[in-house]
Formats: C-alpha cells, sequence, structure tokens
C-alpha cells in the first residue's frame, strides 16, 4: 500500500514537474556560432535561413531550411512587418517541420545593422506563435563565414509537421491597447536618440516625435562594436536605468515599423526576465497618422 | 580560352591602342560564336522571343496602319526595344542597359549558368521580380517563400526557345500552367475543389489567388512614367470569357509621337492585357471571403477606374459580375 502511495505521489509529481520542463528554456535567446556548430547534429535544432532564396543557395549553414523573411512579415494595408494570419503563419512553420518543443535557431544577415532586425522579428513572431525555444544567430550567417565554419549549398527540402502550438496573442498589442496603457504600462521606444527627440523621422511616418511619455531605449545598445550581441551583463546595464528593476512591469516597446523593436522585446523578455513585455507592432508607422493619438515632443 | 577568342584585338601588342585595335565590346552578339561550343542552343536562340523580341512588336502593331509598322520598325523597334533584348552575355555575363543604365557584371566575368536574382531580374526586375518576391511592397509570393526560383516554373526552352519562330508569348506552348502543379481534384479541401470547379473556365487561378496591388505602370514614355501599387479585376481581353488580373500596359496617345507615329487604330487594342502577376498566395481576402467579389466587387475595374483618355476598347474588360451573396 505504501508502496502504491508512493507511486501515485511520484506520477503526480512528475505531472507538475513536466508541463514546467516543456515550457523552459533551454538554449539562450542570441547563440553563438560556435554553439550552433556543436548543436547542429542535435535533433531538436531547427536552423532557419531568412536571407533570400538565392542567397540562402549560394551557401548556409548546413542541415539550415530558408524560410525567406516576407514569409514572417507581411504588409497589411499600409503597415509594413505584420503578423500573417494564424492560418497562415502555420503553415509556414509546419511546411519546415518546425514544432512547439523544437529548438530553433534563426539565421540572417548581420553586416547591415538594418538587416539584422530580421532575425529578430523572426524569433518573435515563432515566439508569438508558441514555440519556446527560439534564438538568434549571434553576428549571423556573416560570422559563420568570416569563422570558416562549415557551410553547403545543397538545399534542404524539410519534413513537414503540422504545427499545433498555442500562440502567445498577448505578446503583441494594437494601438487602442497602447493608448490603453499610456498611463499604466512603461512605453519604450528603441529608435535612435534623434528620432525619439523629434529631430528626425523616416519618409513614411507621418510625423517627428515619439509616443507620450514613451522613454529611450535605443536599439543600438544591444550591440558591441563587431556587430555581436552584447553579453547579458552588458544588455543588462544599458536596460535598467531606463526601464528599471521590477520584473512584472508592463513594457510596450515600439519603433518606427514594429521590426527593430523586436531586438529589446528578446532581450527584455527571454533574456533579462521580464515577464510582461509587449511588442506594439503598428509603432510609429500607425500612431503618428493618427492626430488623436497623443505624442511628444 | 582566352580573353582574344571572344574580344579579338591583339594580345601581343605593346601599347594599348594597338591591343584594342578591332576588339569586339559584345562578342556574343555574333550567335555563331557562342554556336561554336552551344550549337543547338545557340540555334534556338536565333529564333526565341528573348532574342527577336518580336513579342513587344507585334503587341504594339496592331495599333498602328500599314505606314506607321515601317516606320515603327525603322525608328522604335531597332533603336529603342531591340537594343536590350538579348545576346547571350546579357543574361549570362552582364547585365543589358536598360532605359541607358547597366547594372553591370554579373559574377566578374564569368558565365553565369543561372542565378535568377540576376541573370532574370535584370531585365525583369522592373515588374515581376519584386513582385515575387514581396520587395515591391506587398507579400512575398508563396513559391518564392518556398524558395522556388525562376527556372522551377519557366523551362530553359522558354528562355532559349523550341526552334520556333513567335510572334508572341501567349503563343509559346512550354508556358507554365497552375494546372501542371496544382492538378484539379487534388485539393485537400472540399470547399477548396468546389471552389475551383465552379470558377473553372470563368476566373483565372491569380484573380483570387494574387495577394494584393502589384505594379501598375501610367503614362509611357513622352512625360515619363509613373508606377502605382493598383489591382485590376476584368475581363481577359484575349478570351473574354474569363475574370483575370489586368495591367495597364502605358501605351498612351502619344507614346510614339516623336517618332511621327500616331497610332490610327490605337482605340482597336485595350491598354489593359492579362497578367500572370508574380504574388500568389494560398489565402486572400478572395479565396477567404467570396463576398470581396460578389458583392463589394473589390478592386474590380470598373468605368471610373479607367485611364483618362484611353483605348475605348477598354470598355469592354470591365466585367458585370452579378451579385451572388455568398458569404461565408
Amino acid at each position: 500500500m505504501k508502496k502504491m502511495k508512493f507511486v501515485v505521489a511520484l506520477c503526480m509529481v512528475l505531472m507538475f514537474l513536466v508541463p514546467a520542463a516543456a515550457s523552459a528554456r533551454d538554449i539562450a535567446p542570441f547563440e553563438s556560432t560556435g554553439w550552433l556548430e556543436k548543436n547542429l547534429k542535435n535533433p531538436k535544432l531547427v536552423i532557419v535561413d531568412v536571407r533570400k532564396p538565392e542567397e540562402y543557395g549560394a551557401g548556409h549553414i548546413p542541415g539550415a531550411v530558408n524560410v525567406f523573411y516576407g514569409s514572417w512579415a507581411i504588409k497589411k494595408g499600409e503597415l509594413l512587418n505584420e503578423l500573417p494570419a494564424d492560418e497562415d503563419l502555420r503553415d509556414v512553420i509546419s511546411s519546415v517541420g518546425i514544432e512547439p518543443m523544437s529548438w530553433v535557431v534563426v539565421v540572417g544577415k548581420n553586416a547591415a545593422v538594418p538587416d539584422r532586425w530580421d532575425s529578430t522579428r523572426v524569433a518573435f513572431t515563432l515566439k508569438y506563435a508558441g514555440v519556446d525555444n527560439v534564438a538568434v544567430l549571434d553576428g549571423g550567417y556573416d560570422k559563420w563565414v568570416a569563422e570558416k565554419k562549415p557551410v553547403s549549398k545543397d538545399k534542404v527540402v524539410p519534413k513537414k509537421k503540422a504545427y499545433n502550438g498555442k500562440f502567445n496573442k498577448a505578446i503583441v498589442v494594437n494601438k487602442a491597447y497602447t493608448l490603453g496603457a499610456l498611463d499604466k504600462a512603461l512605453i519604450v521606444d528603441v529608435r535612435a536618440p534623434e528620432f525619439y527627440k523629434g529631430e528626425k523621422k523616416l519618409g513614411f511616418v507621418a510625423k517627428t516625435g515619439r509616443i507620450k511619455g514613451a522613454v529611450n531605449l535605443p536599439a543600438a545598445l544591444l550591440f558591441n562594436p563587431d556587430g555581436t550581441y552584447k553579453d547579458k551583463a552588458g544588455i543588462e546595464a544599458a536596460a535598467k536605468p531606463v526601464v528599471g528593476s521590477d520584473l512584472s512591469r508592463e513594457i510596450v516597446v515600439y519603433c518606427d515599423t514594429g521590426k527593430v523593436c523586436t531586438g529589446w522585446w528578446l532581450a527584455l523578455a527571454d533574456l533579462l526576465g521580464y515577464k510582461n513585455v509587449k511588442v506594439y507592432d503598428g509603432s510609429s508607422m500607425e500612431w503618428m497618422k493618427d492626430a488623436m493619438a497623443p505624442s511628444a515632443p | 580560352m582566352g580573353c582574344v577568342f571572344c574580344h579579338k584585338g591583339d594580345a601581343a601588342a605593346t601599347d594599348v591602342k594597338a591591343a584594342h585595335d578591332g576588339i569586339v565590346k559584345k562578342p556574343s552578339d555574333n550567335l555563331k560564336l557562342c554556336g561554336m561550343c552551344h550549337k543547338p542552343i545557340a540555334e534556338n536562340y536565333g529564333k526565341s522571343l528573348h532574342y527577336t523580341s518580336a513579342g513587344q512588336k507585334h503587341g504594339v502593331a496592331g495599333r498602328f496602319s500599314d505606314a506607321e509598322v515601317k516606320t515603327f520598325d525603322e525608328k522604335v523597334f531597332e533603336k529603342s526595344c531591340r537594343t536590350c533584348h538579348a545576346s547571350c552575355g546579357d543574361c549570362h555575363v552582364r547585365s543589358p542597359a536598360v532605359g541607358g543604365i547597366s547594372v553591370g557584371l554579373i559574377e566578374g566575368h564569368k558565365y553565369v549558368k543561372k542565378n535568377e536574382g540576376k541573370t532574370c531580374a535584370f531585365c525583369h526586375g522592373g515588374r515581376v521580380y519584386p513582385e515575387y518576391t514581396g520587395e515591391y511592397g506587398g507579400s512575398v509570393d508563396v513559391h518564392y517563400q518556398k524558395g522556388m526560383m525562376c527556372l522551377e516554373c519557366h523551362k530553359k526552352e522558354e528562355m532559349h526557345g523550341d526552334g520556333q519562330k513567335y510572334l508572341s508569348k501567349n503563343e509559346v506552348k512550354q508556358r507554365p500552367r497552375c494546372e501542371n502543379c496544382h492538378k484539379p481534384g487534388g485539393e485537400a479541401k472540399l470547399t477548396a475543389r468546389v471552389s475551383h470547379d465552379k470558377h473553372r473556365g470563368k476566373a483565372s487561378c491569380q484573380s483570387c489567388h494574387s495577394s494584393g496591388p502589384y505594379r501598375q505602370c501610367y503614362d509611357c514614355h513622352p512625360t515619363g512614367s509613373k508606377a502605382k501599387a493598383e489591382i485590376f479585376i476584368g475581363r481577359n481581353p484575349r478570351t473574354q470569357k474569363e475574370m483575370t488580373t489586368l495591367r495597364l500596359i502605358p501605351t498612351v496617345r502619344d507614346t510614339f509621337a516623336k517618332a511621327g507615329i500616331k497610332m490610327e487604330h490605337f482605340d482597336k487594342l485595350p491598354n489593359y492585357w492579362d497578367s500572370a502577376v508574380h504574388n500568389i498566395k494560398k489565402r486572400t481576402e478572395r479565396t477567404r471571403n467570396c463576398d470581396t467579389c460578389h458583392v463589394d466587387k473589390k478592386d474590380f475595374l470598373t468605368r471610373d477606374r479607367l485611364i483618362p483618355n484611353g483605348s475605348k476598347a477598354n470598355e469592354g474588360l470591365v466585367y458585370e459580375l452579378k451579385p451572388i451573396p455568398i458569404s461565408r
């Protein structure tokens, strides 16, 4: 009888432990080329190369599948970098055999700063779709090649698997939500200071300025001079003076189109452990068009 | 093979002038040179649409009187259209000058067999290619999303010709068709199968599966053309039977005025032509909701949307779809 009770108790403990382990993070949000090389044969690993098919065809990390950036972020109306419809996103994820428990490493270009956000936006989109273990390859394909690591020209034909992950809808917010959150959430503008201060704007943004009350945490602070990500301590040192130490505080990050801000989303939510970070993906492109949406200066 | 094999000149000369004496700048303009090694390809290629540019010539010729056809051939076709179409090297070594601008060599001076982002996009990079990759501001085509490049649908015979002379690409039998891969009746979902059955012969695949606006060019030549992203869905001018995606071909009444061509039969041909647009998606607002076409008639070509002072033939492309509300 005692043995029976022990087995039941053990089963109950395991029942609680398994989901906890399932949702735990097994890989870091910014993984190194060295780590990836060591894990190339890991059966859980799916390497997603988001460069153009012609770039992928010219050479890629062995085993990497190619799903071009434009499959993950689309134009909706006038807004750039929006999420595809859930069923379309499921199709994309299924087509390369990603499962909720997969370890996904997103590989993009790194030399030009604007290209770096392709990877973070795709990583964020996978998190939105319910994949827990997603990383961006630190330094991207450029660093992999510079380090003379193995490359392949053989196109990988992925094995399709029906994707049944649970979407994390709460990590993306719209304009109405952001308007309602102005008084309670910390709104974080990740653009360069001159954009935050209203001295500059991109052509497709209606007017200069920032969301009223926003603080500035420039995306450039994520990087070392060589284009790799700073380590956790370096990123924490940049973030804490701006967003504080309260890990439960609601934070809404934004930029111009909802792409660049995903870099800080990954860093805050996945690296530093802030538990309530959201992306406003309409960002300045949508906000500044609305005369009723409060802005500064 | 050394440089002089193709480019001539004098490899033994010791000064620049003598070395360049008799040099041939674009040796592959002479197909016989390439044909020394690639005989069947070069022979076919000489008759292909890429080489003859016959499609451009015959596409517009219907607007001309006999005398104007002659003037067009002499003053426009040979001096303008023909200049970028297309020696072997124009596709495999260096971009031709399109609108006077060449983007240079593909990969040093290598003969590149295929690299569609360059070998095709150098010329088809204005409309088709950026639509396909989503870089024109829409959504990436589902085939590009799956890593498919031009040559996976467009076969070598389309590029190099099959030995027949054609007047238009519409005569070419090897052109890709959606149904070559997507066999009717093979749909996984019943709703898709029924939709395809109901629309077969009435609407082209792309009229429902085009994911969004594609490039339309306005006002060709006299004042400089302008481009806008729009969708036009209307009657296919070639079949008159089915609806399809139309593209504005920007020949306006005075396009060839400088060459002294009035286009006496301008109104015989429309300004909008059927276009197999390259921004295909499995699901679009049309596949998701029948009312998009059957009630809202979204993006249909209407009389109000026709270009001002366009061809009278344009009116025949306006499709009066009967309202059939079938919300789902």
